[in-house]
């Protein structure tokens, strides 16, 4: 069972590779009631305290699977479920340091059966006008410890 | 497999209904065990959400399904779908492309022991008119749809109402290619008459009458039974229920009514959508017998 909130508490920390550490991750589910294929993902960007990483810096890991940003554009084939959260991974040489962050990512997707007035002007980077609970926030921010 | 015969207007669910709780504080199995509990015997899913490892369950998931719809005694009625040609985003999917979304889906739920599916069409402006090509990508699939037992169905949901040209554009489809494998399902909420809890929601849109369902029976597979507010009494406030339900009785429709819930309540910290079921399915009882 995931965890409420989009920014799930478990799986933030440091990315350790051969002995290094070489950045950090947490994880995110999905604030719909289904699934999306990836190219309806509209991935943003990425605030650590304050800190700002562009979704180009950002690999989306779903279903045990990298992506870039530019991959996801045109992947009709990997299905992110609702269930299963994308672990974010950011290359950050050292990483993020012990203690808390402040984090604030953004992300929206797009729905076929609504009006395409809706769906023009999506924007992963700035919340809709209008919220409706069943789309979602498309700005998350938590608060977490790095250890 | 468990069979259940009773004639007639029948009770379910759509799982939809629990999409604010869904893998959060439940599971498939947990909502099963909800539906028992109520004795609603007609399931609604949607495929990217309730199917584990979408579009490519797995062997042991499909076993696994089936061990849970016989325990709970389950008949799995609707599996919804969704043809989300715009998905791409900065092209259209073609014809043919948006045949084998569509194809895949029919051979899952046909895997998955359905018989309609809820067709969800991409829509091209804001009165949810569907994509111009929706004819040929339908017509694609008919004899896949037929070899597989499956009734595609597009949801008539409001502001779209029974009275509309797209209805009698679906109509006048199905009367044309004579086929027994596209059909509607009516959301209930197209008869809602009473806005006065929401009154944003009305946005002049005009309920039809209970009785213009009569001519579309025998092309509606399945019901969405939306409701917006049970009473205390366990009545809605909102449709006219007991009307469009004896309607369905008197003109022998059989299938099955899948309450959906779609109230942005069920979002709130602590809500518990399977009580509200519970209402709905107190009134539905009532109506409809066991």
């Amino acid at each position: 069972m995931l965890e409420n909130q989009v920014i799930q508490s478990v799986g933030f920390r440091n990315i350790k590779e051969d002995g290094k550490v070489t950045g950090f991750q947490f994880r995110v589910r999905i604030p719909y009631y289904r699934g999306i294929f990836l190219c309806q993902l509209r991935p943003g960007s990425l605030f650590v305290d304050g800190k700002k990483f562009e979704k180009d810096q950002i690999i989306w890991n779903v279903n045990g699977k990298d992506h870039t940003a530019e991959e996801m554009v045109s992947d009709r084939e990997t299905h992110w479920a609702v269930t299963e959260p994308a672990v974010i991974k950011v290359k950050l040489d050292g990483g993020l340091e012990q203690g808390f962050h402040d984090l604030k990512f953004g992300f929206c997707f797009t729905s076929s059966y609504m009006p395409p007035i809706m769906q023009e002007n999506l924007d992963p980077d700035q919340d809709p006008p209008f919220i409706m609970p069943e789309f979602g926030h498309h700005i998350h921010t938590r608060r977490m410890l790095i250890v | 497999m468990y069979q259940y015969d009773k004639k007639g207007p029948k009770r379910g669910i759509a799982l939809y209904s629990y999409s604010a709780e869904f893998g959060i504080t439940k599971n498939l199995e947990d909502c099963f065990q909800d539906m028992y509990d109520m004795g609603a015997h007609g399931l609604e899913i949607l495929a990217n959400t309730h199917i584990e490892n979408y579009p490519n369950p797995s062997e042991e998931w499909i076993a696994e399904w089936f061990r849970l719809l016989d325990k709970y005694e389950i008949i799995p009625v609707e599996y919804g779908n969704w043809i989300d040609s715009h998905m791409l985003g900065y092209r259209d999917l073609t014809t043919e492309e948006s045949y084998e979304l569509l194809a895949r889906d029919i051979r899952l739920a046909h895997r998955l022991g359905f018989t309609v599916m809820r067709t969800k069409m991409p829509v091209i402006s804001s009165a949810l008119d569907p994509v111009e090509n929706w004819r040929e990508i339908i017509k694609m699939a008919l004899p896949l749809a037929e070899e597989c037992g499956i009734k595609m169905c597009p949801e008539i949901h409001a502001p779209t109402n029974l009275d509309s040209q797209m209805v009698r554009n679906f109509v006048e489809f199905i009367e044309e290619t004579g086929t027994k494998n596209f059909g509607l399902n009516i959301d209930f909420g197209v008869f809602r008459n009473n806005f006065d809890n929401e009154p944003e929601h009305r946005n002049n849109f005009m309920g039809s009458k209970p009785e213009e369902i009569i001519p579309l029976l025998p092309y509606v597979y399945c019901c969405h039974a939306k409701f917006n507010h049970m009473s205390d009494d366990f009545e809605e406030t909102t449709i006219p229920y007991k009307e469009v339900v004896d309607i369905m009785k008197e003109h022998n429709w059989d299938g099955y009514l899948l309450s959906e819930y779609e109230g942005w309540d069920k979002y709130d910290p602590g809500y518990e959508v399977g009580q509200t079921l519970r209402k709905h399915h107190i009134m539905l009882k009532r109506y409809l017998g066991d």
